[in-house]
């Protein structure tokens, strides 16, 4: 579109180019300018006019080469140059052409112009006017779209806050239709428990419904099984009665059987008394039998106790020649051995007797015989010093020629291993030998090959074969020698090791020599080992014998071990016994002995107590002093009891006495005599009327009671004698005789 | 005694009964320990299910129980101790003392069952005083 726009302007000045008016080319720029306002804005139209104006200046300045306003194509400005120079150049000739034609277009042209300057001072005046107006619209309108703008800005801040609103409400919405949805959902959830509730309220209906047919029908079930029960009861009541006779019969069942068994018993027994009646019978009958056959055994018995001494007494012999028998048989067998004996000793005697002959020695006598043994025991015994010694020299003998053996082997193996190190050197020489031939060969041959290279060396055309045959020559040689080397190498070995099993198999042979040597003399030596042998035997069996011993005496000791285990013994270093200190026999120990003392102590103060008592002392203080175990309390209660029965005592001695006086006054004044104890027996009886203090009488009874009393003779019953003989002797009544005594006292009293 | 028993230092174990009024030792039940050292230094344990340790204990204290048909009537008063026999480099803890081994003169033994734990072996034997009067 650019490019257009230059080419637009460029022929535009082609048809403008004779007027000079910058301000006809603004005018008609500007026209042209409305004209294309429908094309692209103003901006692009100003700079455009810039460009063209400087394009201009550029045009007034010059035509030949000129500077372009800055266009990036160089191809079309190099072809536009051309063209504008072309152009220019026919331009120039037509622009004088024209130039005529345009002086006569100008008057015109400035006719109009100023008519159309004068419309167009008009337009613009009225347009500068709807300028203004428009521009005042403009202002109004701004203002307008400034109060709209800002009610906008309120409205949009309204809307912000009442969609804040909204959202808050919505909020809240949300918030009470969620609660209101819980809400619902309890409610809908307390309907569902209502229901289920329902539901469980009809199934409990219908339950109970269910149980009280059940119950009903239960009700009937119980009546049906009570009255079961009862026809039950009644049947069991028969059946009881039914089993007490059932049982009564089975006693009498029972009964019967065991009479019906004391029968069958008796029965038996007679059966059986009737067999050994029957037996009897047969006995009786073979009675007399018997008695003939006793009588005859009877005879037969003494007859036999007769033989029977008899036969003792030939057993008794018969028992002597037996042993006589014996004796002489083993005299017999001892005299044939004797005899046997004899006749061997005879037979030595002679054989002796013949030594002399046979020996060629003078014996005739024992003495002989044994000067010979003697003499041949001292050679013995000098044969077994000799034979001693020998053997000693023997073993030295041996031990030396094992030394030597042993130095052989030693001297064997080392000639061995000098043979192989000869071996391995003479392997060594003939290898070097070898070498030394190959390189012998080797020397002739590169020689050789010298001798070719020189008499060979100008044909320049077989040089390099012959290099080539050098170089495969040198590599077969090198390969030559590796292969050379490694055989060397493994016939080396391959000798060592020959060499290593020569040796091996003449050490081999060696030691074979050797155990061979060594078998021909353990050979030799079996008989000195057989002693040895019935030596270490003999040994063997004591050792044996021995060592059953000891097993025995280890049973033993094992089983009195077990025993004393068994007992309770222990090993005293490594064990000890250890128990509680307070442990329950000690505590009873303990106990048992605190016992006793206390009983001791118990026993000792009692018995105190008892010598105390019957001694008859003071039960108080023995009591303080040696009824201390008894309780304080025990004591005070009894010293009441003593202070009590002491008074009542006192007391009661008091009321006798009183008692006794007033009985005695009553009697002396009822009676008138005073009636005294004087001593066991004896009564003293004073008168109250007696003339004289010492007028007494004495009684004494006869028998312990007292019944029956006698007069004892003394000065007063002398002058008393006739009433004596009156009352005692005539009427034997003592009252008379004591009535008498009274009245006669008292006349005399009253007389006198 | 746990302890003991642990540290394999108890040998045996003895009850001795004995009269209280001359200290005659009537009747005396040992037990003897075996103790195998090497337990401590396993560290897998032994194979040996409770209850079958439980089942030999149990004949033990029924043949215990039994033996009172064998065993003679104890007329007088007794009273029991407790012996223990250790090794003799145990130290002595408080409120024990060594004792004497209480044997029995003349002296009846039965051997009893013994039961094992796999570290223990324990042996059981009474052993009781002849009557004089057969």
């Amino acid at each position: 579109m650019g490019d257009n726009f230059f080419f637009f302007f460029f022929f535009l000045v082609e048809h403008q180019y004779t007027s000079d008016c910058s301000g006809c080319f603004t005018d008609n720029f500007l026209c042209i300018s409305r004209a294309m306002e429908d094309l692209e804005d103003n901006t692009t139209v100003f700079s455009t006019l810039r460009s063209f104006n400087n394009f201009i200046s550029q045009r007034m300045e010059g035509v030949s080469g000129q500077a372009v306003p800055a266009s990036s194509q160089s191809s079309l400005q190099i072809q536009y140059q051309q063209r504008v120079q072309l152009e220019e150049q026919a331009g120039q000739i037509h622009s004088k052409s024209q130039l005529l034609q345009v002086e006569r277009e100008k008057m015109q042209m400035e006719l109009s112009h100023k008519r159309a300057r004068i419309e167009l001072e008009k337009a613009a005046n009225t347009n500068a006017r709807n300028y203004e107006r428009e521009a005042d619209r403009n202002q109004e309108l701004l203002t307008r779209i400034k109060q709209y703008q800002e009610r906008e800005t309120e409205a949009e801040n309204k809307l912000k806050e009442q969609m804040e609103m909204n959202k808050s409400y919505k909020k809240s919405m949300e918030t009470m239709s969620k609660k209101l949805q819980e809400k619902e959902s309890k409610l809908a959830e307390a309907n569902e428990t209502i229901t289920i509730l329902k539901g469980k309220i009809s199934e409990l209906q219908w339950n109970i419904m269910n149980q009280e047919m059940q119950m009903t029908s239960q009700d009937s079930q119980k009546q049906e099984l009570m009255e079961q029960l009862d026809v039950q009861h009644k049947k069991w009541q028969e059946a009881t009665q039914q089993i007490q006779t059932l049982q009564a019969s089975q006693s009498l069942l029972a009964e019967y059987e065991q009479k019906i068994k004391d029968l069958e018993q008796k029965f038996s027994q007679q059966e059986h008394d009737a067999v050994i009646v029957k037996n009897m019978k047969t006995e009786l009958a073979r009675f007399p039998k018997m008695e003939r056959e006793l009588r005859q055994l009877r005879e037969e018995n003494a007859y036999f106790r007769e033989m029977k001494e008899n036969n003792g007494l030939l057993k008794e012999e018969v028992e002597g020649l037996q042993r006589k028998l014996e004796r002489y048989e083993k005299v017999q067998a001892q005299l044939v051995t004797a005899e046997l004996e004899n006749e061997k000793l005879l037979g030595k005697l002679k054989s002796w007797e013949k030594l002399d002959q046979s020996t060629g020695l003078n014996i005739r006598t024992p003495d002989d015989l044994s000067r010979q043994i003697v003499a041949l025991q001292q050679r013995e015994l000098v044969l077994k010093e000799q034979n001693s010694t020998i053997t000693n020299s023997a073993r030295i003998l041996e031990k030396a020629r094992q030394q030597l053996q042993e130095e052989i082997l030693q001297i064997q193996s080392q000639l061995l291993d000098e043979k192989k190190k000869r071996e391995q050197h003479e392997a060594l020489v003939r290898r070097l030998q070898k070498r030394v031939l190959l390189l012998t060969k080797e020397r002739d041959g590169m020689r050789a090959i010298l001798e070719s290279y020189d008499s060979e060396l100008t044909p320049a055309e077989h040089s390099p074969q012959l290099n080539r045959r050098m170089r495969e020559a040198e590599e077969m040689v090198q390969k030559l020698h590796a292969h050379n080397a490694e055989l060397e190498v493994q016939m080396s070995q391959v000798l060592e090791e020959v060499g290593n099993q020569k040796q091996r198999a003449e050490m081999l042979e060696v030691e074979m020599k050797v155990l061979k040597s060594r078998e021909s003399t353990a050979e030799q030596s079996t008989f000195i080992t057989k002693e040895e042998v019935d030596a270490l035997r003999l040994k063997i069996e004591e050792l044996e014998a021995e060592r059953s011993k000891l097993e025995e005496q280890n049973r033993s000791l094992e089983m009195k071990l077990e025993k004393l285990t068994m007992q309770g013994d222990y090993d005293p270093s490594k064990t000890k016994v250890l128990h509680f200190s307070m442990n329950p026999a000690s505590l009873a120990k303990q106990q048992r002995k605190e016992e006793q003392q206390q009983l001791q102590e118990e026993c000792e103060r009692l018995r105190e107590l008892v010598r105390v008592l019957e001694a008859g002392g003071s039960i108080h203080g023995n009591l303080e002093g040696v009824g201390s175990f008894q309780s304080p309390q025990e004591v005070a209660e009894l010293k009441k009891q003593v202070e009590s029965a002491e008074l009542k005592n006192q007391r009661l001695k008091e009321i006798f006495q009183t008692k006794i006086q007033e009985f005695r006054k009553v009697c002396y004044t009822l009676t008138g005599y005073q009636i005294d104890i004087t001593t066991e027996n004896q009564y003293r009886l004073t008168s109250i009327y007696a003339e004289h203090q010492g007028d007494c009488l004495l009684f004494k009874a006869s028998s312990s009671s007292g019944g029956k009393m006698q007069l004892l003779e003394n000065e007063f019953s002398r002058t008393i004698r006739e009433l004596i003989e009156l009352h005692l002797l005539h009427q034997d009544s003592i009252p008379a005789f004591l009535s008498a005594l009274t009245l006669e006292l008292f006349s005399r009293q009253t007389i006198a | 005694m746990k302890e003991w028993l642990y540290k394999c230092t108890v040998q045996r174990l003895v009850v001795v009964i004995s009269s209280i009024e001359n200290n005659e030792v009537l009747e005396r039940w040992q037990f003897d320990i075996e103790c195998d050292k090497n337990a401590k230094g396993e560290s897998a344990p032994r194979e040996k299910s409770q209850k079958a340790i439980q089942d030999e204990i149990r004949s033990v204290i029924r043949q215990i129980t039994a033996t009172v048909t064998f065993l003679p009537l104890l007329e007088t008063a007794c009273a029991f101790d407790l012996l223990i026999y250790t090794d003799k480099d145990l130290v002595v803890p408080e409120k024990w003392e060594e004792s004497g081994p209480q044997f029995i003169a003349n002296s009846e033994e039965v051997r009893l069952r013994s039961f094992t734990t796999t570290i223990h072996k324990v042996n059981s034997m009474v052993a009781y005083k002849k009557d004089s009067f057969p």
